[in-house]
């Protein structure tokens, strides 16, 4: 039975004909309304809100039988571009220029429905609190920003409809000058001599800076400042931007049948029944399709680990596992034939506990012949990979020590949870050429990989990446691709495939759990004198990112700690992993890609220590810290799979970022001061500050790779292409601030675009902290030859004017939009454009610059913690989270706190309510945002950025990386201040109020060192 | 799956959808339930035409119709401020605004802190059968057997006492995260005391309705001393509940 209806959309009126069972989703994407999207199947991502009768409601929970006699409003009503060439527009409402103003607007993906729910509020309440502002967008999640940028939109929003003026948006943080801008030290080496682990003489790559920028630092006008995001105008009207949003005639979608077990064998797959049901236009199995063994971590080539996947095999080894694939006319249709697709298992013993993985007789998981090992993989004994990095002489350094501290942890599997999901779309197009429109973070490493999966040669591939709603590492895989290629390739029609959100959590990629082994040598002054991590890191069932990531783990977190005197000359450091296979959703890629898991031991390690031989825990970590000048330790002996290069270490503003830290969260009053701990009236609750440092890396030396071109139009501007792929971290913002300050035009006069594989230059992608440093690099190589074109048109112009000038190219400043030469002349860039494209000699002023980093400077970090923890639940609540951060010059002050509070915030869930649990079966405890929590608007703590700007010398504008360091640091400083509440050390995140508890009580036995 | 949707204007006409053998009808109030979960094919009667969105006080009780929304409660100064804390703690803005409180109430889990504090509250449901007859059930006698109880009827109201002072407590990872334990406990004037536990399980569990609050920790310690699963043990939740309970009584003592 159909049912007519008619719905009132925006003040107009549709005739509709649906199902009784028809979402008012569905209506409204059928219908064109973009800016509803698909967040969660609960409605607690609410990035499917519309209003109804003025109030937010989730379109998704919601029949349009529902909201027939309602009126419906989508962001599409609110505002539009302020022009649009000869007609009038309304322009963009005032909520909308605050989001775009304040940097409120991250991915932009769940920003219509924030927009919404807060023009509801303004409504019925001008003048909120910023309590009632986040109560009224509680139910919209946003995994990027913290919540603190919209909610300062929304109020300023507030005040200007009140007729308020409002200051204008500034840096963040107002620290003093002297706090920022810490010159580089002249005295620190470029050069050194060392020896490798294997002892043999090394020679540390001395850090060339070829590129040049074009003013100082003092005189810039793009590079420093706040500037409102490229993107913002378009992702807060709710345009259609992201990989679902588009539309195809013909489209197909597709559903994938998912495995119930473990670990089973396929014994025999019917697909009859499935293919016989109306819409369905095909079901593939392991049956149908070529056999390619391959990896889905989205990496450089070659991929340094194990070929352990097929798009479909004959073999399921998780619950979540891919059986079968469905295109159908429908989702619905889809679904329904998943439902008849009769398969039959052979159940195996699965292993669900890494403990157990290498144990002898275990199941062996990949028992396939076309396994294909990477270095020290060995699927005999679930052995995805295997590190064991010795520096110095670790048993000559515990022999030194007076005290041996050694203590077990662990770190659970988490979920990126980026509220965009998985999406994808996959066409033939004219030239028969496939076109993967595809929400990735690394498209050009898609393009690669997938063509011997599918069969296709690379050159007939093209990898679109339009919008993406938030990635955070789970779109550094090839998850979603491989299934619309395959579907489209059968049916020769396009395909779309969106990933549901318990899709999401039993099917996608999660941060490996591991559990570590700490031993640390230390002497009674606090030297450390030999440091020793042992991981057991498990990587699921298959080894994407297995050798790479549980890397990092070691070659960030171990590195921080070389120890002090003649340690800090020759640190003793050991870093130990086995990475294995288990029956469990593979781990892969995530923010702070495995480093996070470092830091959770490390720094409770190093508080157990310092408490333990009553030293101020902070001045212990700095007495051992790696300091400016030293080599980064594990330079020497491990990079990613690849020969190791030593590098110095140029800038490290730890000591500032520790006093200031410390003078921001208050931390030597509070500490004195035992009152503080006391709430007035609650003797059981007892409050706490913790401290953890932090030291991240910026890209992989010598590997990643970016590319952009800049060409010049005719009326000055310039479209910046580049391959690099913005999440939502406001980079292709940065990246067109970095050429526009070369080039002196302002933001405006940038159009950036990426990334599509045929049209912009290669990037190696989003991944490893790297965008701004190494696609900025390549960004000013284009921009810094473009102007050497345009200084050169420039003097001909000139020369033609006033005949011979009486200077050269190199003396020309491009500055305002135009060239200006040292007597005042000046030419504007329109008029060197017009003169190259049309009057004379003419020719396309443009140019690809690309970039390879011989180093990855390190940012740094202290990051504080304060909480109160319930002495009888053992509940802990977070009050605050500052963070002090060296992450050398900040391009964009605006965007880069927005990433420090979006990363502190998703740290906040590792820290005290994120984690995914299996039971006895395999079967995931977490598959939707009710059981999986993340943090919402409404009950965030205080976040505070302060930016320690030191001038990293290998980068032309002295960027370090700012994205992932700020998920490194929360939850040891969270563990820290609960120990300081309560003098109780929980040892493995998160810290829930049950372990809290059971400490309190005694109900656990204590795990403290020595 | 839903096959037919039906928006009637009077109850009559509800109660004769909801009396048909087939297909199977069922009550729509928000719908965030039936969208998010059912499977079976179920024809749905949406009730936002009844009426029944109604919150009257008459002598010493609050009538609160069966389709007011959650949003709507919270700004009754006049209600327990207890069940409004529930309220934004069971739900976010957005989803307020659609739930109804009937309907959460019905579809109530054992981690529903709504649920728990009408539990406390002693509330009662009028419903209305194909005789069209009203009757009054306690939710207390109502959960055991829900499905039963609705069957081809419409609940119109939920009634809860206006004279108690009431109490909810409860610890879970994060303020806004749902509870692994919590307690609602609610005092009448003569000292009547009811304590009710949640947390776990597929209801809200009252564990003691007495005319004091004498032996409520204990009670509370045993009704949850197996209440272990996987997001908590039961040794944690057992004395965690009488810490909660503790603290609701000192509460409501206070405000006496």
């Amino acid at each position: 039975m159909m049912l007519d209806l008619e719905l009132n959309i925006n003040k107009e009126t549709y005739q509709v004909s649906v199902h009784p069972r028809e979402r008012l989703y569905n209506v409204l994407r059928s219908l064109g309304f973009s800016s509803v999207k698909f967040g969660d199947e609960h409605g607690k991502s609410g990035a499917d809100t519309v209003l109804m009768d003025g109030k937010p409601v989730n379109s998704y929970l919601l029949l349009a039988a529902q909201a027939e006699g309602h009126e419906i409003e989508t962001i599409e009503l609110m505002g539009e571009h302020p022009h649009l060439g000869w007609k009038e527009t309304r322009g963009l409402h005032i909520l909308q220029q605050e989001f775009v103003n304040t940097g409120a607007i991250q991915c932009g993906y769940c920003t219509p429905a924030q927009l919404l729910t807060a023009k509801e509020l303004l409504s019925r309440e001008p003048d909120p609190t910023e309590e009632q502002v986040r109560d009224a967008i509680s139910g919209v999640l946003c995994r990027c920003t913290g919540y603190k940028k919209p909610v300062e939109a929304v109020l300023r929003a507030a005040s200007r409809l009140r007729g308020i003026e409002v200051p204008p948006i500034e840096d963040p943080i107002k620290a003093p000058p002297e706090w920022i801008n810490i010159p580089p030290d002249d005295s620190i080496p470029q050069e050194k001599t060392v020896q490798s682990v294997d002892g043999t003489t090394l020679t540390a790559e001395k850090v060339i800076t070829t590129l040049k920028v074009s003013t100082k630092p003092e005189d810039w006008q793009q590079v420093g400042k706040p500037k409102v995001k490229v993107d913002a105008v378009k992702l807060v009207q709710g345009k259609p931007a992201f990989a679902a949003d588009f539309e195809h005639r013909d489209m197909l979608y597709a559903k994938v049948l998912l495995s119930p077990h473990a670990h089973a064998r396929i014994k025999s797959i019917q697909t009859e029944k499935a293919l016989e049901i109306p819409g369905v236009a095909a079901v593939l199995t392991h049956k149908d399709l070529p056999r390619i063994p391959y990896s889905t971590a989205g990496q450089s080539d070659p991929i340094p680990g194990p070929l352990d996947c097929f798009s479909l095999d004959n073999k399921v080894r998780f619950v979540g596992d891919r059986v079968a694939f469905v295109a159908a006319e429908s989702e619905e249709i889809a679904e329904r034939a998943l439902n008849e697709i009769e398969v039959e298992y052979e159940l195996l013993d699965a292993i669900l506990d890494s403990r157990d993985s290498m144990k002898p007789g275990a199941p062996v998981i990949h028992d396939e012949e076309d396994y294909v090992n990477f270095a020290d993989s060995d699927p005999e004994k679930n052995l995805a990979a295997e590190i064991r990095i010795d520096i110095g002489d670790l048993e000559q350094g515990f022999k030194d020590a007076d005290h041996i501290f050694e203590a077990e942890y662990e770190v659970p599997k988490v979920q990126p949870a980026h509220i965009e999901p998985h999406a994808v779309v996959t066409y033939w197009d004219e030239d028969d050429r496939l076109v993967i429109r595809t929400s990735t973070q690394v498209p050009f490493h898609i393009r690669r990989m997938i063509a011997p999966v599918i069969d296709l040669p690379i050159k007939r591939i093209r990898v679109i990446k339009p919008r993406i709603g938030g990635g955070f590492g789970g779109k550094q895989e090839m998850l979603v691709e491989d299934v619309a290629a395959h579907l489209t390739i059968a049916t020769g029609r396009p395909v779309q495939f969106v990933y549901t959100r318990e899709e999401e959590f039993i099917a996608s990629r999660s941060r490996h759990p591991m559990r570590i082994r700490m031993k640390t040598g230390v002497k009674k002054d606090g030297t450390m004198t030999a440091n020793e991590m042992y991981a057991l890191s498990d990587t699921g069932a298959n080894g994407a990112h297995a050798l790479t990531v549980t890397g990092n783990t070691g070659h960030k977190a171990m590195a921080l700690y070389v120890g002090s005197g003649p340690y800090r000359e020759s640190p003793n450091i050991r870093f130990y992993a086995d990475i294995v296979y288990t029956n469990t959703p593979p781990s892969g890629a995530y923010r702070g890609y495995g480093v996070p898991q470092g830091y959770w031991p490390l720094e409770r390690h190093m508080e157990k220590i310092a408490h333990n031989l009553s030293l101020d825990p902070i001045e212990f970590r700095m007495k051992n810290a790696l300091q400016a000048g030293e080599i980064h330790p594990f330079s020497i002996a491990w990079s990613e799979g690849r020969d190791p290069v030593p590098e110095i270490i140029q800038t490290n503003g730890l000591a500032e970022c520790v006093s200031r830290g410390k003078e921001m969260v208050g931390w030597e009053q509070k500490m004195s001061d035992k009152k503080w701990q006391n709430v007035p009236g609650k003797p059981y609750l007892k409050r706490g500050l913790g401290a953890a440092l932090v030291m991240q890396g910026t890209a992989i030396p010598y590997l990643d790779m970016g590319g952009a071109s800049l060409k010049l139009n005719d009326d000055g501007s310039f479209n910046l292409l580049v391959g690099a792929t913005d999440l939502g971290t406001g980079s292709d913002t940065v990246l067109a601030q970095m050429a526009a300050e070369i080039l002196g035009v302002s933001l405006d006069d940038m159009i950036v675009y990426s990334s599509d594989t045929d049209f912009t230059p290669f990037d190696k992608g989003a991944y490893a902290s790297s965008t701004t440093y190494i696609s900025g690099a390549a960004v000013v190589d284009a921009a810094n030859k473009v102007a050497d074109k345009l200084r050169d048109r420039a003097v001909l112009i000139l020369k033609s004017r006033s005949g011979k000038p009486d200077f050269i190219r190199d003396e020309i400043e491009l500055s305002n939009c135009c060239a200006i030469a040292p007597n005042g002349q000046a030419v504007s860039l329109e008029e060197i454009a017009l003169h190259s494209l049309h009057h004379a000699n003419q020719e396309q002023i443009m140019a690809v610059g690309s970039f390879v980093s011989p180093v990855s400077p390190p940012p740094f970090a202290a990051q504080f913690a304060e909480v109160t923890v319930d002495l009888e639940t053992g509940q802990v609540v977070v009050d605050r989270l500052v963070m002090a951060v060296d992450a050398g010059v900040i391009v964009n002050p605006v965007t880069a706190s927005g990433q420090i509070e979006g990363g502190m915030t998703q740290a906040l869930g590792y820290a005290v309510s994120e984690e995914m649990v299996y039971d006895e079966l395999g079967r995931a405890r977490e598959k939707d945002f009710r059981d999986y929590h993340i943090f919402e608007a409404h009950e965030m703590p205080v976040l505070e950025t302060l930016f320690i700007e030191t001038f990293e010398p290998s980068h032309p504008f002295g960027v370090k990386a700012v994205a992932e360091i700020p998920m490194d640091g929360v939850a040891p400083a969270v563990g820290n201040a609960v120990f300081n509440a309560c003098g109780v050390n929980i040892d493995q995140n998160p810290v829930t109020p049950e372990k809290v508890w059971q400490e309190l009580t005694g109900k656990k036995s204590a795990n403290m060192p020595e | 799956m839903i096959i037919e949707y039906h928006r009637p204007n009077t109850i009559e006409e509800t109660i004769s959808l909801l009396s048909r053998e087939d297909p199977c009808t069922v009550v729509l109030g928000g719908g965030l339930y039936l969208n998010e979960k059912v499977e079976a094919s179920i024809a749905v009667v949406d009730i936002q035409n009844l009426g029944l969105d109604t919150i009257e006080k008459k002598g010493n009780k609050h009538f609160l119709g069966a389709a007011v929304k959650l949003q709507q409660l919270i700004n009754q100064d006049k209600l327990p401020q207890a069940l409004i804390k529930s309220v934004k703690h069971q739900e976010t803005y957005n989803r307020r605004q659609v739930a109804t409180l009937a309907g959460t109430a019905i579809t109530a889990d054992g981690r529903s802190p709504i649920p728990a504090v009408l539990l406390a509250l002693d509330a009662e449901l009028e419903m209305i059968g194909n005789n069209n007859k009203t009757e009054l059930i306690h939710l207390g006698d109502f959960f055991p057997l829900r499905e039963d109880k609705l069957e081809s009827k419409l609940v119109t109201k939920i009634i809860i006492p206006s004279n108690t002072k009431t109490a909810y407590h409860y610890a879970a990872r994060s303020p806004a995260d749902r509870p692994i334990i919590a307690v609602a406990v609610s005092q009448w004037p003569s000292g009547r005391t009811r304590v009710v536990l949640a947390g776990y399980g597929d209801q809200p569990v009252m564990v003691l309705d007495g005319p004091d609050k004498g032996g409520a920790e204990t009670a509370a310690r045993d009704a949850y001393s197996q209440a272990g699963d996987q997001w908590a043990s039961a040794e944690y939740r057992a004395d965690t509940a009488v810490v909660l309970v503790r603290r609701s009584l000192n509460q409501i003592a206070e405000n006496n």
